[in-house]
């Protein structure tokens, strides 16, 4: 703001100015030309003929019009749609306000004046630093309400907004305080329902105040637009719900867009939506997403534009619930915290059908894409310096933390207490290191995963290094992995995985790279006294790229990866192509790539994008074997092909070579539930919401606790679900596959209902209603629907739960019927080889064994389906209750085989129950039999 | 400091605070940071010797606030600046200020890019006392219940008589034309005198008016003005 104080407001610097015929270009009040005004003062005096005063005084021009109530106006300052604003002076206590005078308005009858005048006087009870205070409301003679507020010297928005275009703090700041005062106000009950920028006044400090709450709907302007649409608020700044819906249903949601449109013209100097007309507008802004910041002006923060994004969501539940959210999120930002509105979708089971408005099922690819894109948070540096001044780090000091097993997901068990001590004693012996006074041993609920608990541990053991390690068994061996991470700024200076068969051998190999770095660190002072170290930038430059047009590409395809839609992944397809075309070295681009195409063949299951991704995954680990990025795509593209224990190692190994891995552990989470240890999965799933603050994986926890059989928590996880889940109907169909494991199937029904209701045209919901009617007989209705699901993907059902084909169970009811019996065959062979097609190249997918075998049994195939069985549970199918309900199982199910299976399935289930039991839990699953 | 002398120098303070403002702003400080020196300077004025309004041979208050103000920035920077700001009372009200006295002072960009503080500071002083000015003939109508009539003619202070539409002031006003041009003639005749008022309380003696004026129209010279 170069100019401030020379004016008070920074609409009087201009660009075009109207020049003086003097020749100058400064004016002052009134338009009069400064030069002008100070030369008059050089003028010989004029010769009066009478007094100021009299002359005055004789003429009759009075005030009275410039008299409203107690005020006297001084000079008018604005017009808007609503009237025209004036300086005023209070007569009794020369206070200077500015007074609204509204010139036309809805005044069909006394009772609106006198709700106007109610709701203006509900406006002036609010009392809040950055809401301009309404002092008086009154009526003038002629019957026109006026109102007097404080005077805001330094103009409004309106023209003080192109200050902001290389300000962002300031805007940032400014619409920070600008939310909070909305906060206070819809805490009051008062929508403001018409934020734009020239409803934000700034006083004489530049402090914000917003003015006009609610008061926009007394008053008819003049244009036609709003007496035919009866739309009330600005457009470009109006929530399209305020365009659409009764005024009833609107929620603080309206102002949260408002705001979102305001900062998004601060950053950018155009808002959202631009149109000549305004319902050229409003119509865009109804129908299309709103711009990405970036987009404008790219090198803003992509959190800025993410903020900015959730407050434009069409959707009003998609926004920031209140404008407080929207305050912390951007008083978080002004202070480097990472903010909350980041994109996070939930992984959710793997889905092979399209819809018709094409958004990618909220996947396990969800995890993918987003710990790919590697959200990772930002330090907070200006705690360092303090930090740096405040404990004194010995130099070469080291803090060894509990390793964790990952086997058993755990730092107490064997395996890891002894990995620890091995490291502890060749650390201690290592030349030029000193082992922290007290080998820090992590309690159970410290996540070490967050920078303030790596800075925690090793303040609290006077270290300047932590060593931080997990080990598992992998190929007949020991896998170890390790990080060094810098106690001051919480950052993993360095990274390692060793194999080996005994602990003291990998402790002491390890220890030798160890002592390298922390030899070779150097104390360098940077504005925040960081500490960088040798090590540090090898880790930064894992795989990526020095050339910048390449590393523009992959940035922007990460952006339209997060954006999960097919049209938008596509284009992320397109620019990582572009970036490894340029540097062929990128291994970061191969990797997201890979992925992309991966995901990319879920809703296109024809073959090429499947071995796209698996050339780029292979080119990515090539290159850098240390990339977890790569060992996630690699993990990613082993899932689509059906391989999920092969996966598992890739996505051990992420997580091994992840710094902060909990989205890592959720999918190793759902890995496990998919290869029959829900036991396990629970446990990755309960690190990983440990790391959460609302239970992201709460319908996955449910998931695990069914097939565990603890009905009560997966009823509790499902309910949780259905509140913080809203936008998927996973909740609700969980309660519902519960219903019918309990045998209700009245219960399941009604929550297979609800869900239709909610979220219409799902096809999970119509699978989940196909099974139940399935289950409990109802082979018409079943047929019926499972004939829909067919007609939407063909070859699916098999990854469902109970994991019915859909092919499979037409075919078996066809059969049965008598009537269509070849039909029936011929889909049940169909079904089969699309089964059998799979398995080639997952040879050990249980859930396709599962499925096999059950659709043997419907062929009458008892033999068959009886290897197949095995099979499956011994690939890890654990699912024993479908077994018991699935019909097409009946030919076999009085089979010895048969039994003696669901028995060893029961007693597996028990197994992984036992460490866990706890006084609530029944000590055994309820059986069920099936009801006709 | 004498009683009279001090409330003499604070109304000072309070109408000359722009140009000040405006430099310490021009020098590169922050708005917050601005606005505390302002006002550190204003209390430093008002407790210290440093003016002599009494002493003839000390030149214009304008260019000895000036210098006073130079020094003082640069006392302000020598010291350390872990010093702590504000809690001391608030001597300027700005929100008041700006209130009671409002500029529209109006420039444009381009011209005034380049210029250095000291330039910056004169315009401002130079706009300040013409707006002053305006501001006490606004008064003056306003306490002969003349407001709405200062409102509507003030705009054509400056403006040749042949521009004038007398007809549609005099509709706007409802007075005959005769009157319009009665009351014009004397607003500009009030104003000269206000002006030179204004001057001349930051002079030594009326003799330096003009020569004071002169000075302010000067320092308005723009390379965009053409000369006339």
């Amino acid at each position: 703001m170069n100019f401030c104080g020379l004016t008070d407001s920074p609409a009087s610097i201009v660009n075009e100015f109207e020049r003086c015929r003097c020749g100058s270009v400064t004016r002052v009040g009134y338009g009069l030309c400064l030069s002008c005004l100070l030369r008059s003062g050089l003028c010989p005096e004029e010769p009066q003929t009478e007094s100021f005063d009299a002359a005055l005084a004789e003429i009759d021009v009075r005030d009275s019009e410039w008299r409203l109530g107690n005020y006297q106006i001084l000079e008018e300052i604005g017009r808007g749609g609503m009237g025209v604003i004036y300086r005023a002076r209070q007569r009794h206590s020369r206070r200077i306000v500015a007074l609204k005078r509204i010139l036309s308005y809805h005044s069909d009858s006394r009772d609106t004046l006198v709700r106007f005048q109610r709701e203006a006087e509900a406006v002036a009870s609010l009392d809040h630093p950055n809401i301009l205070p309404i002092y008086e409301v009154g009526v003038s003679e002629d019957g026109l309400p006026f109102f007097s507020m404080k005077f805001a010297p330094g103009g409004s928005l309106l023209h003080g907004r192109k200050v902001f275009r290389d300000e962002p703090r300031q805007a940032v700041r400014l619409i920070a305080k600008v939310a909070r005062a909305i906060e206070y106000a819809n805490n009051e009950g008062i929508l403001h329902r018409d934020l734009k920028p020239g409803n934000i006044l700034l006083d004489g400090r530049g402090e914000p105040l917003v003015g006009d709450f609610g008061l926009a709907k007394w008053i008819d302007a003049t244009s036609d637009l709003t007496r035919t649409m009866t739309v009330f608020g600005t457009p470009g700044y109006v929530a399209p719900e305020q365009v659409n819906g009764p005024a009833g249903n609107l929620t603080p949601a309206v102002d949260v867009y408002s705001l979102g449109a305001i900062l998004f013209e601060l950053l950018s100097g155009q808002p959202p939506f631009l149109g000549e007309h305004a319902i050229v507008v409003i119509h865009q802004a109804a129908e299309k997403p709103a711009p990405k910041l970036r987009s404008i002006v790219p090198r803003l923060d992509r959190d800025l534009e993410t903020i900015c994004a959730r407050c434009l969501e069409r959707d009003p539940a998609m926004r920031y619930r209140t404008a407080g959210d929207l305050a912390e999120d951007l008083e978080r930002w002004l202070e480097d915290r990472p903010i909350i509105a980041r994109p996070v979708l939930p992984p959710v089971r793997l889905w092979r059908w399209s819809r018709r408005n094409p958004k990618l099922a909220g996947s396990i690819a969800a995890c993918l894409i987003l710990a790919a894109v590697g959200l990772v948070e930002k330090v907070a540096s200006s705690r360092l310096s303090a930090i740096l001044q405040r404990v004194e780090i010995a130099q070469r000091s080291v803090a060894v933390t509990s390793f964790e097993d990952l086997d058993e997901i755990s730092t107490t068990s064997n395996s890891a207490r002894s990995m620890t001590s091995a490291f502890t004693a060749a650390l201690t012996q290592a030349k030029g290191i000193q082992l922290s006074a007290t080998p820090h041993q992590i309690a159970e609920d410290v996540d070490p995963w967050r920078t303030e608990d790596w800075k925690r541990i090793g303040e609290s053991g006077n270290a300047r290094m932590v060593l931080s390690g997990s080990v598992r068994r992998r190929e007949g061996k020991q896998r170890v992995a390790i990080h060094l991470i810098e106690t001051a700024t919480g950052s993993v200076v360095s990274t390692w995985l060793q194999d080996g068969e005994s602990d003291s051998d990998i402790a002491k190999a390890l220890t030798t790279k160890i002592s390298d770095v922390v030899a070779d660190t150097k104390v360098t002072s940077g504005d925040a006294g960081a500490i960088v170290g040798r090590g540090d930038r090898k880790r930064d430059a894992i795989g990526e790229t020095n050339n910048s047009l390449a590393r523009s590409y992959c940035d922007r395809g990460k952006e339209f990866f997060l954006r999960y839609n097919l049209a938008d992944l596509d284009r992320a397809i397109e620019s990582f192509r572009k970036a490894v075309e340029i540097d062929s070295n990128y291994a970061v681009a191969y990797a997201m790539l890979g992925s992309a195409c991966q995901a990319r063949a879920q809703t296109d299951p024809t073959h090429d994008w499947l071995a796209e991704a698996d050339a780029a995954t292979a080119i990515a680990l090539r290159i850098a074997p240390m990339l977890p990025e790569a060992h996630r795509a690699r993990a990613g593209t082993l899932r689509r092909h059906g391989q999920l224990r092969a996966s598992l190692d890739s996505f051990l190994t992420v997580y091994e070579l992840e710094p902060a891995p909990w989205r890592s552990a959720a999918l190793l989470g759902d890995t496990y539930e998919q290869v029959g240890r829900p036991d396990l999965a629970l446990r990755w799933f309960e690190k990983a919401s440990r790391r959460q603050t609302q239970p992201l994986f709460a319908d996955n926890l449910g998931n695990a606790w069914t097939s565990l059989g603890d009905y009560d928590e997966a009823e509790k996880a499902y309910r949780t679900a259905i509140i913080f889940k809203p936008d998927l109907p996973v909740g609700l169909l969980g309660l519902s596959r519960l219903a019918l494991f309990r045998g209700d199937y009245k219960g399941a029904r009604k929550e297979c209902e609800q869900a239709q209701a909610k979220y219409k045209d799902n096809p999970e919901v119509l699978e989940m209603a196909a099974l139940i009617e399935f289950f409990s007989r109802h082979f018409p209705a079943a047929e019926k629907l499972y004939r829909e699901a067919a007609a939407i993907d063909r070859a699916g059902g098999a990854e469902f739960a109970g994991s019915v084909r859909y092919l499979s169970a037409i075919g078996f009811i066809q059969e049965l019927s008598g009537v269509h019996a070849k039909e029936g065959k011929a889909l049940l062979e169909e079904a089969r080889w699309l089964d059998e097609k799979e398995l080639l190249s997952a040879p050990d997918n249980l859930r396709h064994l599962y499925s096999l075998a059950a659709n043997y049994a419907a062929q009458g195939n008892g033999e068959a389906a009886a290897v197949c069985l095995d099979k499956a549970i011994a690939a890890g199918w654990i699912d024993y209750r479908s077994m018991m309900l699935d019909p097409r199982f009946d030919s076999i199910r009085d089979d010895e085989i048969f039994q003696n299976a669901l028995g060893r399935l029961i007693s597996k289930v028990q197994e992984m129950r036992q460490p866990r039991a706890s006084a609530t839990q029944p000590p055994t699953p309820t059986e069920i039999t099936p009801t006709p | 400091m004498e009683g009279e002398a001090r409330k003499a120098l604070s109304d000072l303070c309070r109408i000359y605070w722009r140009p000040i403002f405006a430099f310490i702003c021009r020098r590169g400080y922050s708005v917050p940071d601005a606005q505390d020196l302002t006002q550190d300077f204003f209390v430093m004025l008002l407790e210290g010797n440093l003016l002599s309004l009494a002493d003839p041979g000390r030149g214009r208050f304008r260019s000895l606030l000036l210098k006073a103000l130079n020094n003082f920035l640069i006392d302000k920077h020598d010291q350390a600046k872990t010093k702590k700001r504000g809690g001391g009372m608030q001597f300027v009200s700005w929100n008041d200020w700006m209130a009671e006295a409002p500029s529209q002072l109006s420039v444009p960009a381009r011209e005034f890019e380049n210029w250095p503080a000291e330039r910056i500071f004169d315009l401002r002083w130079a706009a300040t006392v013409a707006e002053e000015a305006l501001r006490r003939l606004a008064e003056e109508c306003e306490s002969r219940g003349r407001r709405r009539m200062f409102a509507v003619l003030s705009k054509y202070l400056t403006v040749d008589r042949l521009d004038v539409s007398y007809a549609n002031l005099s509709a706007s006003l409802g007075v005959p034309e005769t009157a319009v041009k009665r009351l014009l003639h004397q607003l500009r005749g009030r104003f000269r005198t206000l002006l030179r008022e204004e001057v001349s309380q930051t002079v030594k003696s009326p003799s330096e008016i003009e020569g004071e004026i002169r000075y302010l129209c000067a320092a308005l010279a723009t390379s965009a003005d053409r000369v006339e």
